[in-house]
């Protein structure tokens, strides 16, 4: 059998991602189960059914494709799916016309995804623009991506790698030489609290760093969170370290409240993670802290 | 310098007489409404001069009745100077009048100030002096002596507007002087020429040497009317000045009668000069005949002048820039009176004038100067909907200037628009266009491709409704209103056997109106020739004064000409494919079924109608839908190119299909691509139809890189973007984008910077807008699945990029 990657999106014109126009291409599974994730969606490896009530119109067609009997229309809430008793079969995605239902997380081969990615060729090549791996965690499915990053270097594309950091040092070393840049999540520098927030700790997160910025051009993101990883202090640390080991940008990503629905969409509950939105002026600030270590500092981007 | 500026803003300044969009089609959609803005009133002087001018000249060559009629309105109409003014001239005689082409038509215009819409456009007096103009021009106007003309086959065309296949209209006429030219030698210089020639047949006597010479006679009459006219200025800028008593103002007027007193009988020296001379010019065109569009090189005709300007300290750049604002004032005031009908179709226009920058010249150099950047800098700051501005691109188009531009667009005017000189120098020349004068093209109004100079009189004469043509290829040419055949005799669609033969009916469909639409211009064109010759326009174009002919006389050698404009080409693309692959490829459902779905306007066949929107969209860069629609972009211009004109050329499209996209789908009932009956259609001939482009703007301009530009028609391509994609850093990836939209080769591009009140209207209802999609922070969601509390974070993020 082929080697084949589960990819759940293909986003092109990406401009948030990297330089440049990208392609970026959102493979599935994360060792991670961030509160606020906004793409729940990305947790699991394996394909998930996914609903969009607001398309469905109720016509029942899923109903009837459902061999396991996993869907009921109610006349209170609509079309309900059982998914403790769905084995993923996606015959009624096929059956909605209305495309009220998909499935999240295609099997594609590196040729499939190469298909799609080339198309932008164009683009790239006017902006300094190129290829992004995302996830989910990409490192999850490095084999797949491998290949993927192997095909883009071969097409001279710029490639990016968009990682949690959290995956063996093995793998980033196998991986690395072959992205032109890194972008590197950093999302809480205490251990403890990182756990809190994250499920995980940050010390392997933090070695895969150093070696990140040993390996290739990186740059952090952090998702900021008012009250949480926004303090002066903690960016003042972020900021030295990044100095520390030749990463040169650190991009703040402020954090908006709204990735909910996204969590009843498969199925799952959202964790109910209620954040602030750092203020303008605030970020601003912390953007400062980051020039003065004489790091390029990005909002948003 | 600040002691030049004129009192109060120059934006305060500007008077919209833009007629509003309050109809679909032939239905008052917002009754509440005038069609015309308050305080605008109909203006008769023209008409009534006019009338004089006919009355005394009556049996005379047609050709010196128009230059005498021309010689009695620049006479004796009112003129105006305001305060604020350092430009001059106007084609009506108050600041609030509306232009109206009474020899053209007037029962629409009767119908109007009849009417609710237009009561407030004539006080009784005014009414009583229509009606005496009308009991004089009734039988003796155009769209009248035309109606008489009909008969057979061409009354049977006129018939054929109720299709809803074609439209066709006398309204606009469009058409670039030669400024250079006329700047070189002045209208003096002009008037040389012809006399020159005068002399010459004098010599040579050519067989149609009366013509000849009633036609240069013509001439010299209109050059003398519009000296006299520029005179009447200088004396009353004279007059003004003598009697003002703030000394700045005095000095304003004097220099403005300094200005009137050298142009445009000779050549320019300064800017001032040059653009009061192109406006005379200009104003004087549409007082000759009724006109739209500008078209001028910007920047290239008048670069050359501010740049001397400067140099020689004549002004400061500051300066500068107020003419242009003053000139952009000026340029408003050219409102005319619409029907209701093209109200539908020219809403939020008053008369559709666009200027041209950037390109090359005719070594192929870039263009751009200061004057480039200075009009840009006047646009944002002016933000008026007329001029709008075309930008020429090429590879050599400065990065920097692309930059400038994204600014402009970011204001969210709707404006520049790019045209891509890679790909209509190509085109061009497969219309015959030589290198030398194709790499001068500019665009006059909308998306007209025209040379300046050359006798190409761009007329908007009507559209074909592309998706109409579908619905008589579905229905073997029978009305959706009366069931009789009034298209072609196409097979039953149930005989059909693959979708090529859906593409065949089709083509067969939009030859057959092409035709129509063509015969029906023809024989307007030789009544126009006939009765509506235009000696002063002739004039500045090249070929008139040399050859002794009247423009309407003889044509450009190349198939640049009167172009008809193309509706809905996307949504045939998606209903063809929609057909093949549901119909006959899946065969899921079979065209008898789909016809009775259609029929019932999909009531009762939804199932039918999710299958025909889940096929393959062009807009997507997918190639099954890509294909199928760059083949009926094609195959539309192969079959219209077998109408021709009365000079033999072949009848080519246009895409500049103006509000008429949104009007025109109003009376056509539901198409294979899941429109349901009365929907608008595209809003421009690249364009995805609405909603179905998923996949992101690379993906569009993938999809319409497919389309050969050379091998269809000149095209019109609508970009929506939020404000948030041109901010900041990412104006950068926006130029970029430009670039690449260059590189692909497409030929227009425009962009909609999407506004907040329509994210307001996916607030309030998210069931319209379940696709819209915005950018939070790190990812892309759809706005109708984010929190109020994010929308509304949004929606202030929006309002700061303003
Ligand atoms: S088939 Fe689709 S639209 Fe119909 S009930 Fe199921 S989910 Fe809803
Ligand atoms: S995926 Fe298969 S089992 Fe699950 S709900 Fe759909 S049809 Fe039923």
């Amino acid at each position: 059998m082929p080697l084949q990657g589960t990819v759940f999106n293909i986003q092109r014109f990406s401009t948030h991602d990297g330089p440049g126009i990208r392609t970026t291409v959102f493979l599935k599974g994360c060792p991670l189960r961030c509160l606020w994730c906004a793409n729940p969606e990305s947790q699991v490896l394996a394909p998930q059914l996914m609903t969009r009530d607001i398309k469905c119109t109720g016509c029942g067609a899923c109903v009837e494709a459902c061999s396991r009997g996993a869907i009921v229309l109610s006349v209170d809430h609509g079309r309900i799916i059982h998914r403790d008793q769905c084995d993923l079969c996606f015959e009624c995605v096929d059956a909605c016309l209305y495309k009220a239902l998909s499935v999240a997380g295609e099997l594609k081969t590196p040729e499939s995804v190469m298909e799609t990615v080339k198309r932008d060729e164009v683009f790239y090549r006017n902006s300094g623009g190129g290829v992004t791996f995302s996830g989910g965690e990409p490192l999850v499915q490095h084999d797949f991506l491998y290949e993927v990053l192997a095909a883009c270097r071969q097409e001279g594309f710029h490639t990016a790698l968009d990682t949690t950091g959290h995956a063996p040092p093995r793998v980033l070393e196998k991986i690395l030489p072959l992205a032109d840049l890194a972008l590197f999540d950093i999302k809480h520098l205490d251990p403890a609290q990182h756990k809190i927030l994250t499920g995980v700790d940050n010390k392997l997160i933090l070695e895969n760093a150093r070696l990140a910025a040993n390996i290739t051009r990186t740059w952090f993101r952090l998702p900021l969170m008012g009250g949480v990883n926004d303090s002066e202090e903690e960016i003042s640390r972020v900021a030295a370290m990044a100095r520390e080991w030749g990463v040169e940008k650190i991009s703040l990503l402020p954090f908006h409240q709204g990735g909910e629905p996204k969590w009843a969409q498969v199925g799952l509950k959202s964790p109910g993670f209620v954040g602030h939105t750092p203020d303008d002026e605030h970020v601003e600030r912390l953007a400062q802290i980051i020039r003065d270590n004489g790091i390029v500092a990005g909002i948003r981007s | 310098m600040t002691t030049m500026r004129p009192k109060g803003n120059i934006q305060d300044k500007l008077v919209n007489k833009a007629v509003r969009n309050i109809r679909k089609g032939g239905n008052q959609e917002d009754p509440g409404k005038s069609m015309y803005q308050p305080g605008v009133k109909l203006d008769l002087q023209r008409s009534v001069l006019l009338t004089q001018a006919y009355r005394e000249t009556e049996g005379q060559p047609m050709v010196l009745r128009r230059a005498k009629a021309l010689d009695k309105i620049l006479s004796s109409m009112d003129l105006y100077i305001q305060d604020h003014e350092r430009i001059v001239g106007n084609n009506v005689s108050t600041p609030s009048g509306l232009y109206f082409g009474i020899d053209m038509a007037w029962r629409s215009v009767r119908r109007v100030v009849d009417q609710e819409e237009g009561k407030s456009l004539l006080d009784d007096a005014g009414r009583k002096t229509l009606d005496e103009l009308i009991a004089y021009w009734d039988g003796k106007a155009m769209s009248d002596i035309q109606q008489k003309t009909f008969t057979g086959e061409i009354l049977e065309s006129w018939k054929f507007e109720n299709s809803g296949a074609m439209s066709w209209s006398h309204w606009s006429e469009l058409g670039i002087p030669d400024y250079e030219k006329v700047f070189k030698v002045g209208v003096k210089g002009l008037m040389d020429q012809a006399r020159a020639r005068l002399d010459e047949i004098d010599r040579t006597v050519p067989p149609d040497y009366v013509d000849q010479k009633e036609f240069l006679q013509a001439v010299l009459i209109s050059m003398e009317a519009t000296l006299k006219y520029a005179k009447r200025y200088g004396a009353l800028a004279l007059e003004k000045a003598a009697a003002a008593t703030d000394p700045e103002d005095k000095a304003r007027l004097e220099s403005i009668a300094r200005t009137c007193s050298r142009v445009p009988e000779h050549p320019p020296q300064t800017l001032q000069e040059a653009l009061q001379s192109f406006f005379f010019l200009h104003v004087i065109r549409y007082i000759e005949y009724s006109t739209l569009g500008i078209g001028v090189r910007f920047d290239k005709v008048f670069g050359p002048y501010l740049e001397k300007d400067l140099k020689n300290g004549v002004l400061t750049r500051d300066q500068a820039l107020e003419l242009l604002q003053l000139l952009w004032v000026k340029f408003h005031e050219l409102g005319l009176i619409y029907s209701p009908s093209l109200s539908a179709i020219y809403g939020g226009v008053a008369s559709l004038q666009a200027i041209t920058l950037g390109g090359v010249d005719e070594n192929g150099e870039d263009v751009t100067n200061d004057m480039t950047y200075l009009v840009l800098e006047c646009a944002e700051t002016m933000r008026t909907p007329e001029p709008t501005i075309a930008l020429r691109y090429h590879d050599g188009t400065p990065r920097e200037l692309l930059s400038r531009a994204t600014d402009v667009i970011k204001t969210g005017i709707g404006y520049p628009s790019f045209f891509n000189d890679k790909a209509i120098l190509p085109l061009l020349k497969k219309w015959d266009a030589p290198l030398k004068d194709s790499r001068d093209y500019a665009i006059s109004g909308c998306v007209y491709l025209e040379i300046p100079g050359k006798n190409i009189a761009r007329r908007a004469y009507g559209g074909i409704v592309l998706p109409a043509a579908l619905y008589y290829a579905l229905n073997q040419g029978k009305s959706q209103f009366t069931g009789k055949i009034v298209g072609a005799k196409t097979p039953d669609p149930r005989t059909f056997q693959s979708a090529d033969d859906l593409m065949d009916a089709y083509s067969a469909q939009v030859e057959f109106f092409a035709k129509r639409l063509c015969t029906l211009e023809n024989t307007s064109q030789t009544l126009y020739e006939k009765y509506l010759p235009r000696p002063f326009y002739s004039a500045l174009l090249e070929g008139c004064i040399e050859q002794g002919k009247e423009s309407k006389k003889f044509t450009y050698p190349s198939a640049v000409v009167n172009l008809c404009i193309m509706i809905g080409p996307t949504n045939v693309g998606d209903s063809i494919t929609a057909v093949k692959k549901v119909v006959f490829d899946d065969k899921k459902v079979s065209m008898d079924a789909l016809l009775k779905a259609m029929d019932a306007n999909w009531k009762g066949y939804e199932d039918i109608r999710q299958l025909m929107v889940n096929a393959p969209k062009y807009g997507n860069d997918d190639d099954y839908a890509d294909a199928i629609s760059a083949q009926v972009q094609t195959r539309t211009a192969q079959a219209m190119a077998k109408a021709k004109t009365r000079f033999g050329l072949p009848c080519r499209g246009d895409g500049s299909g103006l509000s008429a996209t949104y009007a025109a789908g109003s009376i056509i009932p539901a198409t294979p691509e899941g429109r349901y009956s009365g929907e608008p259609f595209a809003d421009a001939t690249l364009s995805p139809v609405f909603g179905m482009d998923q996949n992101g703007p690379t993906a569009v301009l993938k999809s319409a890189s497919k389309t050969s530009t050379v091998d269809s028609y000149n095209h019109l391509m609508n970009q929506k973007f939020l404000p948030q994609a041109l901010e900041g850093n990412m104006k950068e990836v926006f130029v970029d984008y430009i670039r690449s939209w260059g590189d692909l080769g497409i030929s227009q591009i425009q962009f909609n910077v999407v506004d907040k009140q329509t994210l307001l209207a996916a607030q309030e209802k998210p069931e319209d807008y379940p696709d819209l999609l915005v950018r939070v922070a790190g990812y892309s969601a759809y706005f109708v699945d984010l929190s109020k509390g994010l929308q509304d974070s949004i929606i202030a993020r929006t309002d700061q990029s303003f």
